[in-house]
């Protein structure tokens, strides 16, 4: 299991279309994926359950990636927090 | 995606007069003045002309290829020339190649009007219904005689009043979706070939063929007919589409809208029609996410769209700033345990 800790680095937030973004990239890959914030966990590949963190700039995300791709799919959503969900 | 291509497009370049008159006669109660040596005249264009400048000897930019509708103006006008004038007034249009006359408002034709038209081999038609009214329904007739038109294949439903084309490889289940739905009281336009006829600007009529009508095939069962089983509730001639629903075996790495955002469209006769691409899984009912759709199509027609104001709601939140909890909705249950 990888677990990391991320945050949210564009104006914006964890808006509609990053959200269906993660949700999309996640999907794409077996593992489980899930998102922590204040202690409140969803499934990752929920766009229901990652739009109601309503995560806001600045919000500290608690990530867990568990299965026989999470490597992969760990570097590819942590890459996107990264890049400020191309919106920097 | 949906395959389609311009090649399958129709579109008539001309329809001959006794083909236009075998099917408007009893429509515009036309009767038929001259003899029928003018019958295989082509008609090549949906506008209609009035040839009054043309009788009156201003011949330049004629449109002389139209229907010549005679009204009461030319008529009238005819009336007041003498004998001669009039007749070579109308040779002077007989001197175009032009496919057929109609004379509206039942106005009776000079004596000799027929023997030139008939020395002419131009038919020479007559109705009782004002000039008005007959450019108004020829003109409905020739645009959707000359009205471009595509066959696609597919099940095409009415689901709560929304035209639902169905498409998607052989096989995907089609035809069971849409008898799914006739099951649930909705309505059958067309299974397997469904013609595509464009109406104006931006719209699109789908109706079934002639001979196919209202049967269907149902895989390991055969031919059925519709209508005779689920009876005339179930069916129905034409509809306007409205949305193309893609079925596809779920496919992993599809990319499927999660938020309904991002709408996509195909172009079909130049007419943007609302895609939906819906994977099938086991376990998932299509019958019952077509409905969803129906509505949901209805409901973004009247002004909600739920993906927007979901994404509202979201922002709001957000720049709301710090969320230290996720909140419940609803704050306090106030020593409600039901």
């Amino acid at each position: 299991m990888i677990a990391e800790t991320v945050k949210i680095i564009n104006n914006a937030g964890l808006h509609t279309r990053p959200a269906a973004t993660i949700v999309k990239l996640a999907s794409r890959y077996k593992s489980e994926f899930f998102i922590s914030k204040d202690g409140f966990r969803i499934n990752g590949k929920s766009i229901i359950g990652v739009m109601t963190l309503a995560a806001e700039n600045g919000s500290e995300l608690h990530l867990t990636f568990d299965g026989p791709d999470e490597e992969k799919l760990a570097f590819d959503v942590i890459d996107f927090f990264k890049r400020g969900f191309d919106e920097l | 995606m949906l395959k389609f291509d311009d090649s399958s497009i129709i579109k008539k370049q001309n329809i001959d007069v006794g083909y236009f008159f075998e099917k408007v006669k009893s429509k515009f109660k036309l009767t038929l003045l001259s003899n029928d040596s003018g019958f295989q005249r082509s008609i090549k264009e949906q506008n209609l002309h009035r040839p009054g400048l043309a009788l009156a000897g201003f011949v330049d930019l004629f449109s002389f290829s139209r229907v010549q509708i005679f009204g009461n103006t030319e008529m009238h006008y005819l009336a007041q020339l003498d004998d001669v004038q009039k007749l070579n007034s109308l040779d002077r249009i007989f001197q175009f190649d032009i496919p057929c006359i109609i004379l509206t408002n039942n106005n009776q034709p000079y004596p000799g009007f027929i023997d030139l038209a008939n020395s002419h081999n131009v038919p020479v038609f007559i109705t009782p219904l004002s000039t008005t009214k007959l450019i108004y329904f020829v003109s409905d007739f020739l645009d959707d005689q000359f009205a471009p038109k595509v066959s696609v294949h597919g099940s095409f439903v009415d689901v709560y009043g929304v035209g639902i084309l169905f498409t998607g490889k052989s096989g995907v289940g089609k035809s069971e979706v849409a008898l799914d739905l006739i099951e649930r009281g909705h309505r059958l336009v067309a299974d397997d070939v469904i013609i595509l006829t464009k109406k104006g600007e931006g719209i699109l009529m789908g109706s079934g063929t002639d001979l196919v009508k209202h049967f269907m095939e149902i895989r390991g069962l055969g031919l059925i007919n519709i209508e005779k089983m689920f009876g005339i509730r179930a069916i129905r001639f034409q509809k306007r589409l409205e949305v193309i629903v893609e079925l596809e075996v779920w496919d992993e790495k599809g990319d499927y809208t999660r938020t309904g955002l991002d709408e996509s469209t195909i172009s079909m006769l130049d007419v943007e029609i609302p895609h939906i691409k819906l994977p099938i899984l086991p376990g998932k009912n299509i019958t019952v996410i077509s409905e969803v759709i129906s509505l949901h199509y209805l409901l973004k027609h009247y002004g909600y769209d739920a993906a927007k104001i979901f994404q509202d709601r979201l922002s709001q939140s957000i720049q709301k700033g710090k969320n230290p909890d996720i909140r419940r909705g609803v704050d306090y249950f106030e020593h409600d345990f039901e």
